[in-house]
């Protein structure tokens, strides 16, 4: 009886404590959530409208980057422009998913490539993150208007590719050296199974789109939008198919925005969705009449409004990367063969296409016989017949 | 869309897998030892120890590479198993049904959406600048409102860590669905549900069989009695977890 009392006692002088603690725990959160919303959110960017005009390539020069000493593998080439030049990224190492894989750089300036230097490797992002990295895959870069690069890099957990996860690296000082920002949160199962191979588009606000792909078994493709201070502002799945992936996406208009993906199903086409909300909402659209046996494409658009799209056409004699076609397009619906800018025997690979506009130079780069990363560049001239 | 820094998250995952590791290495301590607290003390104290080691010689570097970061309410569920442990008092292995359900629910729904299945977004959704917050905002009122009354205390102090977690850091990853499920904890759940069901089918068959022939009739409403009064899952789960706590 006597403990009964002291209990009873206890609790009702424990109890005002607890009242005020909570109290005091919903004040602070309500505090803390209050804070964040008085930051208003920027306006969201419009995308530039204009008619497309003729546009002329003419190719001024063709090389290989040059590769790390003892890399005989090379795949997954992206471009990121800077002052006074142009960066490539890609994965070498003695073999795709080795543990030597790394990323590497090299700056194009007047017309030569520099030598290549190292970017990211398992060791340098596990130390940054906290935790281990298994392998290194596809890296994506974009210039942000402040002059910083932002490089998103594959990088897996326990596991083969279906355990991918997107790492997030700034340089301030054009691509020489990065700091890792953070993993991107992408998904709910232990953070796995999303990866980037596509480069981001830029909004009128400064801030891009990053496409993204989910990849174990069933694939889709998403897009991640950034700020222009590189933060990310929201993410989401494009289309409902579940055989797409590596979304190469143009804004069209203030509010159309289209995506040509990768196919992974039998029907082996360039497969196509549409927003016409600015990329908040999509609909999937019939494959086009052009060949994806599974293999990555890239699509820009040029300044002068028309589109670009690079891609594996697979004819009678060819295999589904031996041949990398050049087709443009005014609509996005209608696209034209240009001509086919690397052309092998069954079994050859040219493969992985990124495009970059700088002023009246198009650069392209891709992966040429899983050796090494060839880069292109053509004049764009306008006003003409191709 | 709010994330942490990476700081925090190294911090946080280096803490609450030590939790989780603990708490896994507590349930091997036999209950009602002598020198259970002891042995908690020191296990506590090693794995302090083996996490703060660096790189690739922590268990979070390894724990990180294969899961990510634990949930909050994950890591919560482990700090109160460990507490009722160094109280000495019963620790209930298997969730409870109130506990179990929902997550198993919400957890089937947001991973048949992770893996494309479904096309919904509500990972993405917990991403919101303003519904997320708001519904976590809520959660932390209902907990505190549910600690207060006396109601309901050890799963509203866990809930209510992983959403002030969540709310006041954006631990463990910015988004509200990370800070209260996780696949392991997911698993958990099911596992509990279908122990929680069998328990209850195996007992319903048990009482089937006493109610034959050999038995009164009129003993019957009285033997059910404590299930009719209980009203549903819930109560029965309670009353299950003592069960196993005993054991």
């Amino acid at each position: 009886m006597e403990t009964s009392l002291t209990a009873l006692h206890n609790r009702a002088r424990t109890r005002p404590r607890t009242v005020i603690a909570c109290v005091l725990i919903v004040l602070a959160a309500f505090t803390a959530e209050a804070r964040r919303w008085t930051v208003s959110a920027p306006p969201p960017g419009q995308a530039t409208s204009s008619l497309p005009t003729r546009a002329v390539l003419t190719e001024t020069s063709k090389s290989l980057i040059p590769m790390p000493p003892n890399t005989p593998s090379a795949h997954a080439s992206t471009l990121a422009s800077v002052p006074g030049g142009m960066l490539a990224f890609w994965w070498a190492g003695s073999r795709e998913s080795g543990p030597d894989v790394k990323v590497y750089a090299a700056r194009w300036t007047n017309g030569k490539w520099s030598a290549p230097w190292e970017v990211a490797s398992r060791e340098s992002l596990g130390k940054a993150l906290g935790f281990g990295v298994r392998r290194i895959g596809n890296p994506v870069a974009w210039t942000a208007p402040d002059g910083r690069v932002h490089l998103y890099v594959v990088a897996t957990g326990l596991g083969g590719w279906a355990a991918s996860r997107v790492v997030h690296l700034v340089s301030s000082d054009a691509g020489a050296r990065f700091e890792t920002r953070r993993m991107l949160p992408l998904s709910p199962l232990f953070n796995t199974s999303v990866l980037v191979r596509t480069s981001p588009v830029g909004l009128a606000d400064g801030g891009w789109w990053l496409p993204l792909y989910f990849e174990i078994g069933i694939k889709y493709p998403m897009l991640m939008a950034f700020d222009r201070d590189g933060e990310p502002t929201r993410v989401g799945r494009i289309g409902e198919r579940m055989s797409t992936l590596q979304p190469a996406i143009v804004r069209v208009s203030p509010t159309e925005v289209r995506a040509w993906m990768r196919d992974a199903s039998g029907e082996q086409r360039v497969q196509q969705a549409v927003s016409r909300d600015d990329g908040a909402s999509w609909e999937d659209l019939p494959a086009l009449d052009m060949s994806s046996h599974n293999t990555s494409l890239a699509v820009i658009r040029l300044t002068g409004g028309e589109m670009l799209m690079l891609h594996n056409h697979v004819g009678a004699d060819d295999s589904s990367r031996s041949t990398l076609r050049l087709s443009i397009s005014k609509d996005g619906q209608v696209w034209r063969t240009i001509g086919d800018i690397a052309d092998g025997k069954d079994g050859d690979e040219f493969s992985y296409p990124t495009m970059q506009q700088v002023g009246q130079e198009l650069h392209i780069t891709y992966t040429y016989q899983r050796q090494a990363i060839a880069h292109h560049t053509y004049r764009i001239a306008t006003g003409e017949n191709i | 869309m709010s994330l942490p820094d990476l700081a925090f998250q190294i911090v946080y995952g280096r803490l609450a897998w030590g939790i989780v590791l603990l708490a896994l290495v507590a349930a091997l301590i036999p209950s009602g030892w002598r020198h259970g607290r002891h042995v908690l003390g020191a296990a506590a104290a090693g794995l302090a120890l083996l996490m703060a080691l660096p790189g690739s010689l922590s268990p979070a570097w390894g724990l990180g590479l294969g899961f990510q970061y634990p949930s909050g309410l994950l890591v919560g569920c482990c700090l109160l198993g460990l507490h009722a442990r160094w109280r000495k008092e019963p620790v209930p292995v298997m969730m409870s049904v109130s506990l179990a359900a929902p997550l198993a629910i919400a957890g089937a729904a947001l991973y048949l959406d992770a893996i494309g299945l479904l096309a919904q977004g509500y990972y993405y959704a917990a991403f919101g600048p303003v519904g997320a917050p708001l519904l976590a905002l809520l959660g932390v009122a209902g907990c505190a409102l549910a600690i207060a009354r006396g109601k309901g205390r050890g799963h509203a102090l866990v809930l209510l860590g992983a959403l002030l977690l969540y709310t006041l850091l954006r631990l463990p990853s910015g988004n509200l669905w990370d800070a209260i499920v996780d696949p392991l904890l997911w698993a958990w759940a099911v596992v509990a549900l279908v122990r929680h069901g069998v328990r209850r089918h195996v007992r319903s068959r048990r009482r089937d069989g006493e109610a034959e022939p050999g038995l009164a009739p009129e003993l019957q409403p009285t033997d059910l009695q404590p299930l009719f009064a209980a009203g549903g899952i819930e109560h029965l789960s309670s009353s299950k977890e003592q069960v196993s706590g005993k054991q």
